[in-house]
């Protein structure tokens, strides 16, 4: 344990927050996307994140400091799954991607609760951001102790 | 550990608990989002014990609890932001406070090595 294990901590968080954004940014920008590699209509993600835990051997092994492991309690992102929402049938029969009744089918997406989702990621960000000024201050604090006065 | 005074040993030992205090808050902050996590803090007693007392014996785990009574989302994530950023606050200005402590115990020392002047 350290000062700067803190700053460990808040990049990994920052890192899972801001691939969060990424994924939900991604959700909202193909909201309305019917063709995709995979085929049919793109597939709403969805992310886990999960957190590292510490074994005593571990602890040990990072006291001789020879090793260079992440400190326990940081935060990773564990899988990006996909929503099984069934796609919205769509009523468009001039659509190339229609099937044969005249259904286009679109991504389950609902922007708002999607908006709802990157605003508490940017949040989560925001607070991560003000660990880390803390952590520098305390940093700054300790170095200042070699200060003459 | 060689220090001057009991003073400056005590205060070193402070600053480590607050610090590792500081690490199982920002570990708390990280893990907003992280389902199932339940929020961690330090006893400060036995973890101020365990930094004076057997400073010489290898700490597997720090003495950090988990903290049951906060109300629980869905998700089973039981992190208050605000209890959190209160207490980033509040661990920083402790520290803050153990290190000016050491510093005026330094500049006791020096103004002693200077015969007062």
């Amino acid at each position: 344990m350290g000062v700067f294990d803190m700053l460990a901590i808040s990049a990994s968080a920052l890192s899972a927050e801001r691939q969060r954004a990424e994924v939900t940014s991604a959700n909202l920008a193909n909201a309305e996307t019917t063709r995709t590699e995979a085929g049919g209509p793109y597939v709403r993600k969805e992310v886990v994140f999960g957190s590292s835990s510490s074994s005593p051997f571990r602890t040990v092994l990072n006291q001789t400091g020879r090793f260079a492991h992440a400190p326990a309690g940081t935060v990773e992102l564990k899988q990006v799954i996909n929503d099984t929402t069934p796609p919205v049938k769509r009523y468009e029969p001039g659509n190339p991607d229609a099937d044969e009744g005249g259904f286009v089918e679109y991504p389950s997406i609902n922007p708002v609760s999607e908006m709802v989702d990157l605003m508490s990621a940017v949040r989560a960000y925001q607070l991560n951001a003000s660990a880390v000024t803390a952590a520098k201050q305390m940093i700054q604090q300790s170095i200042d102790i070699l200060k003459t006065t | 550990m060689i220090t001057t005074t009991p003073i400056m040993q005590m205060l070193q030992g402070y600053l480590k608990v607050t610090s590792d205090r500081q690490q199982i808050i920002t570990s708390n902050i990280a893990n907003v989002d992280t389902p199932g996590y339940h929020t961690k803090d330090l006893d400060f007693q036995t973890a101020m014990q365990q930094a004076m007392g057997e400073g010489s014996r290898l700490q597997l785990q720090p003495a950090s609890t988990t903290v049951d009574n906060l109300p629980e989302r869905p998700d089973g994530n039981n992190v208050n932001v605000d209890r959190e950023s209160m207490l980033l606050g509040q661990t920083q200005l402790q520290y803050q406070m153990g290190v000016q402590l050491i510093k005026s115990e330094f500049h006791r020392l020096l103004s002693a090595i200077k015969e007062g002047s």
